[in-house]
């Protein structure tokens, strides 16, 4: 085995990790013009940058165990917006305690769970694509989220807790801890767990990893569920930057995870290829695309379309099956 | 294999060119804006003399030239004639105050996303920003403290803000105050100026007055004036039928139909208000009220007086076309000045004589169109036009409202230019 991978030229590395050595290009590249147009702002954005980062790389670090099967989530946008909200909720309805928080992050920390148990048990046993499911989930949360702000009487509404340091700095700190934490814990169960190998394995050709002996769609539910918990972590995260929530709070989030993830290098279609590491370099690369876009001074409102194209053309890239553009 | 490489190259590459595309097209736009600026820019205009007493010291040089810098401006929405001609109006001071303006735009329902593109405005450099949204405020003044960034308000009372968390936002040193749409919430007038605009009505239509009305407004957690603003109508109409001849009925609000929470008008309104001739819309009725009054057939026989101007309401006002709207609305985009000087003040280092020590909410006056002269004055604004040169003010007028650029200039004219913007200013 040793004498085969010394024999590996240049050229052969190359084209087996182009799709890695792309993905980390994009974020030096982007770095590096962050470092080039932030100017006098510059530690200032590298706050903003990762305050914008942290949510987004918590969920997709969850969402790697999913998009790892071939599958997909639109619902997270919505379940973030109602675990915001029901955080909220709760803990001033528990008077803006420590403890409200605790059992509200616990309380929409279940509800993660058993949407992930759904998403993932309802399309095996339905037989159905799991975007089916989770659009489903997603036009559920869509109304929770309306008539749960309609209850409140007002346009957005505040947690009465203090859930943030009001240090920026120790702020900051806290958010590359979580993310670290996450990282770490989402790298263990993908790379020397079960779950990590089976949901590669199902991505890569399920009948196959089916024959050989493993209950997909037990792993396929827990994968889901593992995703849920992300995704809870990733909401309680997003709520510390505001400290409020309304009825338009998550919306977009879907849409932003399969970006970093792609941007990341993950296949769209799954398998082995997949990485937890798309989730970091993928988030990254595109808060900082973000930022790079508008320190350059691209108008504001042409970034969503500069973004949509190189999403749109990462896609045509790197779609590795060819009757699987999209996921299932 | 060699023509899915190709495709691949082939689609990187388109990307890569639409990309460099738009980022010239985005970095284009400015400059083209900016060499709009009109050529009178030298001149003062006889309304800046009433608003600002000071004006002719300087006709001379300015007492210093302001620093050049950029202000952000974070609009409700991205098109439309209150957001277009603002846009034409500060384009039009860029040369004389050396600013740079950029834009954005803010959502409605959620605060995250405000802050971000806060954010995203912070990072592209701004020294100021004009924010007309009051959502996520708390976070977002936060946010201005830290990188050194001033705020303003346009077109927004900021009453949430003002209600909950005043210590955080209005007595930062980072927000300036806000130049309110229409009045503040502690001086709403809205129901007594559409009362005087139906009573007009009736003393031009003395043959045909209007005796029944119904009545329209937005939710009250989102305009809570507009609640106000309806129960002050109804209180003028009750004062007037007590003398009246022929009096007026007003119907009640009904929560179900009379209540738009941000979409247009129920069908079954008309069914409810059987009775009603005419609407009084205080929630945008062109966008909201009109095209259900067209499905349904009434916009020949009802008359409609409301508040906003969305394009189109000339043709079907006072005594042109089938004459449904009576009454329009709208704030001079010229308020912005108010935000806008005082941001490039706290910029410049300086500040007025003046200067209140906490940020204050200013009412503005409106454009109130409610007759064919007022449409004929109405359509000659900077507003109706989008074309600076019918600004009120040119740029050398704000500039003589700067600290900086007036030694004697003071908050108090300031202030008092949000008064003189009325349809009669344009006469």
């Amino acid at each position: 085995m040793m004498s085969e991978k010394e024999k590996v030229t240049p050229a052969e590395f190359i084209k087996h990790h182009i799709y890695d050595i792309a993905a980390y290009a994009g974020l030096i590249v982007t770095f590096i013009l962050f470092l080039i147009f932030s100017g006098s702002r510059l530690s200032y954005n590298m706050a903003t940058v990762l305050q914008s980062a942290s949510t987004y790389s918590i969920i997709a670090l969850g969402a790697v165990f999913v998009y790892s099967m071939g599958y997909m989530d639109v619902s997270v946008g919505q379940q973030v917006g109602v675990y915001a909200i029901l955080m909220i909720m709760i803990t001033n309805a528990m008077g803006g305690t420590a403890a409200g928080v605790v059992v509200s992050f616990l309380v929409i920390l279940v509800l993660a769970l058993l949407c992930g148990a759904f998403n993932g048990a309802v399309a095996v046993w339905l037989k159905l694509p799991s975007i089916v499911t989770s659009l489903f989930l997603m036009f559920f949360f869509t109304g929770a989220q309306l008539l749960l702000m309609e209850s409140t009487g007002t346009n957005s509404i505040s947690i009465q807790a203090t859930i943030k340091p009001a240090d920026r700095g120790m702020y900051n700190v806290m958010l590359i801890v979580a993310i670290i934490i996450t990282a770490v814990i989402v790298t263990y169960f993908f790379k020397f767990s079960k779950l990590g190998k089976y949901t590669r394995g199902i991505g890569a050709n399920e009948v196959t990893t089916a024959q050989c002996g493993v209950n997909t769609t037990k792993w396929k539910v827990i994968a889901y569920m593992a995703f849920g918990v992300c995704v809870a972590v990733g909401s309680f995260i997003m709520l510390t930057r505001t400290g409020s929530a309304g009825k338009g709070t998550g919306s977009g989030y879907a849409m932003d995870i399969m970006i970093c993830l792609i941007l990341g290098g993950m296949p769209l279609s799954g398998g082995m290829k997949s990485k937890v590491s798309s989730a970091l370099v993928g988030t990254f690369t595109y808060v900082l695309l973000t930022n790079d876009l508008t320190t350059m001074g691209v108008d504001l409102n042409m970034i969503n379309f500069v973004k949509a194209i190189i999403f749109i053309a990462i896609i045509m890239v790197t779609c590795r099956k060819r009757d699987a553009v999209l996921p299932r | 294999m060699k023509k899915a490489l190709l495709k691949k190259i082939s689609a990187t590459m388109l990307a890569g060119v639409m990309a460099i595309s738009a980022v010239g097209c985005g970095s284009g736009g400015n400059t083209a804006n900016n060499s709009s600026a009109p050529a009178d820019s030298g001149t003062t205009s006889s309304d800046s003399n009433t608003a600002s007493g000071d004006s002719g010291d300087a006709e001379s040089a300015p007492a210093v030239e302001g620093k050049d810098c950029t202000i952000g401006v974070a609009f409700y929405t991205d098109t439309g004639f209150a957001v277009d001609s603002t846009k034409a109006y500060l384009e039009s001071l860029s040369d004389t105050l050396n600013v740079k303006f950029t834009y954005t735009v803010l959502t409605q329902t959620d605060e995250a996303a405000n802050l971000t593109k806060i954010q995203e405005l912070i990072s592209s450099n701004v020294d100021g920003i004009i924010c007309t949204m009051d959502l996520g405020m708390t976070s977002i003044i936060q946010e201005c403290e830290a990188a050194g960034v001033y705020l303003g308000g346009y077109l927004c009372d900021y009453d949430t803000s003002y209600n909950t968390a005043y210590d955080q936002v209005f007595k930062s040193d980072y927000f300036v105050g806000s130049a309110v749409d229409g009045q503040s919430p502690d001086a709403v007038t809205i129901g007594t100026t559409m009362f005087d605009s139906l009573i007009e009505y009736n003393e031009r239509n003395a043959d045909a007055p209007i005796t029944h009305v119904s009545m329209a407004i937005f939710p009250v957690w989102a305009f809570p004036t507009q609640q106000v603003g309806a129960e002050q109508f109804v209180a003028a109409v009750e004062a007037y039928n007590e003398t009246a001849e022929t009096p007026i009925t007003v119907d009640p609000l009904n929560e179900e139909s009379d209540v738009l929470a941000f979409a247009p008008l129920d069908t079954t309104y008309f069914a409810k208000h059987a009775d009603s001739q005419a609407i009084i819309s205080f929630a945008a009725g062109s966008a909201f009220v009109y095209p259900t009054m067209v499905q349904a057939g009434v916009d020949s026989s009802m008359k409609l007086f409301t508040t906003g101007f969305d394009g189109g309401e000339d043709v079907n006002f006072g005594t042109s076309g089938n004459g449904t709207y009576q009454q329009i609305m709208v704030t001079a985009p010229e308020s912005i000045t108010y935000p806008l000087v005082l941001l490039l003040n706290k910029i410049n280092g300086v500040s007025f004589s003046d200067q209140p020590a906490e940020a204050e909410r200013v009412s503005s006056a409106q454009y109130l169109v409610n007759s064919d002269e007022d449409m004929a004055s109405f359509q000659k604004s900077c507003f109706f036009t989008k074309d600076a040169a019918n600004a009120m003010y040119t740029p050398q007028d704000v500039l003589n409202m700067t600290a900086f650029g007036n030694p004697n200039a003071t908050y108090a004219d300031l202030k008092g230019i949000l008064s003189t913007m009325t349809i009669d200013s344009i006469k």
